[in-house]
């Protein structure tokens, strides 16, 4: 049996087929979780989110361009919920630092050596959440500059001085002689 | 003049248009091919990055399985269960009583053959297409209310566009409403 390509399932969803859609969510979710993991580095936070997103996107199916690919289009309406939700919550993540930790790890492990993704995710999780957005953006979702723009609509030289600044503030973190 | 931390930034994304000059200042100048070396390890480490795995299933959601589908509750499965036991069981215990009651019945009609009833229908069936022949609709009074007698083509025309209208804006409004309602 072939499988149905995204099209497919895009078009059967549109008629109501919940099931379509759902199977369009098994092949994505992932992507999309790992999307909103990246920007708010905070699992039931990212889940939440994720979740958000093909509840919207699927609400808004009658608009989405068939002629465009599904991939791309939900990764990129993750980023963009993502970041109205930290935006919405701005005041409180600010004094609360620390509960985007994620508490998988051992205590014990955690003092000693932070893996370096760990390391990689807590530096972006430090960032103003516009910055985090474009480098999910340019560095995961492969956007130039002008489509950066347009997703966020904000000017071009924002997008510059966004994206440089973030990989200042990363490095600094990231590569700091120690 | 050493290059400057957009050039550096642009050379990286491929999004400039001096190429050649940035290359040759990097061959030729240390520092600034450490500091290209410093942001390509940033590029590195970002790309290196692992996916990480969901702990829910996102897709239940949408897709209709049992645990979705509402359970009756315990006592309502288990009542139904037993009137269903009691009433099997009461339709065994009365079927002998039923049958004596209506053995007095039973000899007075006699059930047709499979035959008889193909016959009959085979006979309903000519009855009824003969019937189409000499059709013909009952007369009305003149109606004041009637559509012209005669229905041109211009009328025709202005008819069906009329409708076309009132479907198509008929529809816009409802996949409109549809569509905006989470958005
Ligand atoms: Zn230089």
């Amino acid at each position: 049996m072939n499988t149905p390509t995204d099209r497919d399932l895009l078009l059967r969803a549109r008629r109501g087929e919940t099931e379509a859609y759902g199977e369009l969510v098994t092949r994505y979710q992932t992507g999309v979780f790992n999307v909103c993991y990246r920007i708010l580095h905070n699992r039931s936070d990212a889940e939440d989110l994720a979740q958000e997103t093909f509840i919207r996107a699927y609400d808004r199916l009658y608009t989405f361009d068939l002629e465009r690919e599904f991939s791309p289009w939900i990764r990129r309406v993750a980023a963009n919920l993502c970041l109205n939700y930290l935006e919405a919550q701005k005041p409180v993540a600010e004094l609360d630092e620390d509960r985007d930790e994620d508490k998988t790890q051992s205590p014990g492990e955690q003092v000693e050596v932070k893996e370096r993704s760990e390391q990689i995710r807590t530096a972006l999780a430090s960032l103003p959440p516009h910055y985090r957005v474009v480098v999910e953006l340019r560095h995961y979702q492969d956007l130039s500059y002008d489509e950066i723009a347009n997703e966020l609509e904000i000017p071009l030289s924002d997008v510059k001085s966004h994206l440089f600044r973030a990989r200042k503030l990363l490095a600094e973190k990231l590569h700091a002689p120690d | 003049m050493h290059l400057t931390d957009e050039q550096l930034n642009e050379y990286l994304d491929n999004e400039t248009a001096e190429r050649a000059v940035i290359e040759a200042h990097l061959a030729s100048c240390g520092e600034c091919a450490a500091r290209l070396f410093t942001l390509q390890a940033l590029f590195a480490d970002l790309g290196s990055l692992p996916e990480v795995n969901l702990s829910t299933d996102l897709a239940a959601r949408f897709t209709p399985s049992r645990s979705l589908t509402p359970q009756l509750p315990r006592w309502l499965t288990l009542t139904a269960t037993l009137q269903a036991a009691a009433a099997l069981l009461l339709a065994t215990l009365a079927a002998p009583f039923a049958a004596q009651m209506l053995e007095p019945y039973s000899s007075m009609y006699t059930m047709p053959s499979p035959a008889d009833i193909l016959t009959e229908l085979q006979f309903n069936f000519f009855t009824w297409t003969r019937s189409f022949g000499s059709i013909s609709l009952p007369e009305f009074p003149p109606n004041p209310f009637a559509l012209p007698a005669e229905i041109t083509p211009a009328i025709l025309a202005v008819g069906m566009t009329s409708m076309l209208l009132a479907w198509a804006f008929s529809n816009w409004w409802l996949l409109h409403k549809k569509s905006n309602r989470l958005a």
